[in-house]
């Protein structure tokens, strides 16, 4: 068992590691939480997770760009690899499934990707439809997944028109479902008036809209 | 009441003004082209994949629409995919009602041993150039200017990797791409030099342009190390080759580019367009003793901001522009979208007559 400073600094190591992006010091040190009986859950999200929103904010500040901010998503993923597994009971649970896709008609599928990369982070279990993503294919996902969220991301004035006749198809098969928008051109204002029920400016806000928005649902008894 | 400013009468026909900007003259206006592909084949009742995929369709759509807005910018051949289709993969034509531009629908390269398997492709069987060419023959049988699509480097590499794979290999294994980056360069030059061999001694103007290199992706040192290196030649070979203008666009976020663009030559002078990321006084600032500047009038405003609003915007940048020592043009910050309401781009010409006159 690991005493309390060897415990905070195995979750410093872990934070400075994805912020580094060291894969190997990543790996090493989640290694160690499981050798010296530190609590697998705390090292991903005081740790792993903490270190990755840290990222969100150097990104922000346009000291960090994607290529780096990929980086630090290879490490901490070697970290979730290992500690994952080790996760127990509630824990273990998912927060919620999530389906993401960047809408028909639009390549751009970077900022997607790191809103996806997010949300595995914070413990959702994600199913990501890619880009280009035919309307009818993101109802489909949603009823055979029974996802509390779709995620659609949007770049363009012309494919984000795509998105309130998604948020209709899906919302007459499934009215449950939540649905969050985001990408350049959509703000507050154009998810209210497509009938979202959720919108983040960027990545690392898309996650704790979610959380909020699965309370909501649970709160309302309906997950 | 505030003076209405009164639409003034033109002195030069299209190809006058854009003839004066290039031999830095005043024309009797600022010149308006849109940058605008899509919506002309909407405009005149095809749809949209003509303009990318008939090259004859795509012509006439774009003359067409020149005409009824009476807008100086004629017809060109470009999209933002290129390089997937071109180096083997696939493209998929825009056909639904949200979609506005190709997309690569496989990409050749992901792997490092595909970017070592990737070869050079000929130029009459690449990808879009067959079309391309075809579309710059009818231009030269109406003895218009060609605009050669001379490729690129960063955003024809993320179009053949996947940008996120680019990114990948640019941090853990930076001769990929390098390596790749140096094919795209290549395929460029060649292209320059097929147009330069096939319509010798015509009248041609070179078109760049790069998106994917913009800081909302890759940051200033990268872009130093992996575009300025590789944009710079292509440009270089352009000039080299006889070509005397470069019309380049450089889309998006770009500001903390914009020293290394500065380090490139565009010719005398070059036209280069900005997004409504960079403001039109940087741009001036870094580019406008020697070269033209075009743009930045927000797409997603023209298409859903009212007429109003398109026409202030516009007023705002002639006003700022306007006086820019190599000339400005009026553009879109990145292509006109195609839902964009006819109006307001109707009104986008109705600033530059009552704004853009010089006296
Ligand atoms: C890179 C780029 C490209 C690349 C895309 C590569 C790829 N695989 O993604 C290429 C070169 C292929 C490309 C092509 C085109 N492009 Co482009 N492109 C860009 C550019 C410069 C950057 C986009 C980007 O990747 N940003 C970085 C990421 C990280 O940011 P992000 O996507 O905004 O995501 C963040 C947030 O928005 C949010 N977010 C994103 N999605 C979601 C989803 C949810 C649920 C939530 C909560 C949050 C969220 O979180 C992210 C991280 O913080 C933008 C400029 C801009 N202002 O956006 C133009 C831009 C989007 N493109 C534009 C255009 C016009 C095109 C083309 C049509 C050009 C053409 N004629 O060929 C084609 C479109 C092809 C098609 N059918 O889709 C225009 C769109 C204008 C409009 N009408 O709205 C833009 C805005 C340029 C401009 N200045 O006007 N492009």
């Amino acid at each position: 068992m690991a005493t309390d400073a060897r415990k905070k600094e195995i979750l410093k190591g872990l934070y400075d590691a994805v912020v580094d992006f060291d894969e190997d010091k990543v790996v090493e040190l989640s290694n160690a939480v499981l050798a010296e009986d530190v609590d697998a859950y705390e090292a991903i999200m005081d740790g792993l997770a903490a270190g990755m929103e840290h990222v969100g904010d150097l990104y922000a500040n346009q000291e960090y760009f994607v290529p780096e901010v990929l980086m630090c998503s290879d490490a901490l993923y070697a970290g979730l690899d290992i500690l994952r597994p080790h996760l127990s009971g509630k824990e273990a649970d998912v927060k919620g499934q999530v389906v993401i896709g960047t809408v028909e008609g639009d390549v751009h599928d970077i900022g997607k990707n790191l809103v996806k990369m997010m949300f595995d982070v914070a413990g959702f279990e994600v199913h990501d439809l890619g880009r280009d993503v035919k309307l009818e294919k993101f109802v489909e996902e949603q009823m055979k997944t029974d996802s509390e969220i779709v995620a659609l991301s949007a770049l363009m004035t012309t494919s984000m028109l795509a998105m309130p006749k998604v948020i209709e198809m899906i919302k007459a098969r499934n009215p449950d479902a939540m649905i969050m928008v985001g990408g350049a051109p959509i703000s507050q204002e154009v998810a209210d008036n497509y009938g979202a029920d959720g919108y983040a400016p960027n990545a690392a806000n898309a996650v704790q809209e979610a959380i909020q928005m699965i309370s909501r649902l649970r709160e309302m008894g309906k997950a | 009441m505030a003076e209405q400013p009164q639409p003034r009468q033109e002195t030069m026909s299209p190809g006058e003004r854009m003839g004066a900007i290039l031999m830095r003259q005043r024309p009797d206006r600022v010149p308006f082209m849109p940058f605008i592909f899509g919506y002309c084949a909407r405009n005149v009742g095809y749809p949209i994949a003509r303009v990318y995929d008939d090259p004859e369709k795509s012509f006439w759509a774009q003359m067409w629409t020149a005409e009824m807005f009476g807008y100086d910018g004629g017809a060109m051949y470009a999209y933002a995919s290129m390089g997937g289709w071109e180096f083997g993969g696939e493209i998929k034509m825009p056909v639904s009602e949200w979609e506005q531009a190709p997309i690569v629908a496989k990409f050749p390269a992901e792997t490092p041993e595909a970017v070592d398997a990737l070869e050079i492709p000929d130029v009459e069987t690449a990808g879009c150039y067959p079309i391309a060419l075809e579309f710059n023959k009818i231009q030269q049988q109406f003895g218009m200017p060609i605009m050669v699509m001379a490729f690129g480097c960063f955003t024809p590499a993320g179009n053949i990797a996947e940008v996120d794979k680019l990114c990948r290999w640019m941090m853990k294994q930076p001769d990929v791409a390098h390596k790749l980056l140096r094919k795209c360069t290549d395929f460029s030059k060649k292209v320059v030099d097929y147009y330069v061999e096939h319509f010798p001694n015509y009248p041609m103007m070179a078109f760049t342009g790069e998106a994917s290199a913009a800081n909302q992706i890759i940051s200033p040192k990268q872009f130093e190390e992996f575009v300025l290196p590789y944009q710079k030649e292509i440009h270089d070979h352009i000039l080299a080759s006889g070509i005397r203008n470069i019309f380049c666009h450089i889309c998006g976020e770009q500001n903390l580019n914009l020293k290394y663009w500065a380090q490139m030559e565009y010719g005398d002078p070059g036209i280069l367009s900005f997004g409504h990321e960079v403001d039109l006084s940087t741009a001036i600032e870094y580019f406008g003793d020697k070269h033209a500047i075009a743009g930045n009038v927000e797409p997603q405003i023209i298409q859903n901001g009212t007429n109003q609003q398109v026409y202030e915007l516009c007023k705002a940048a002639i006003d700022k522009a306007k006086m820019a020592p190599s000339g400005y043009l009026l553009m879109a910050g990145c292509e006109v979208p195609v839902q964009a309401p006819p109006y307001n781009i109707y009104v986008m010409k109705k600033a530059v007559m009552e704004h853009g006159f010089y006296d």
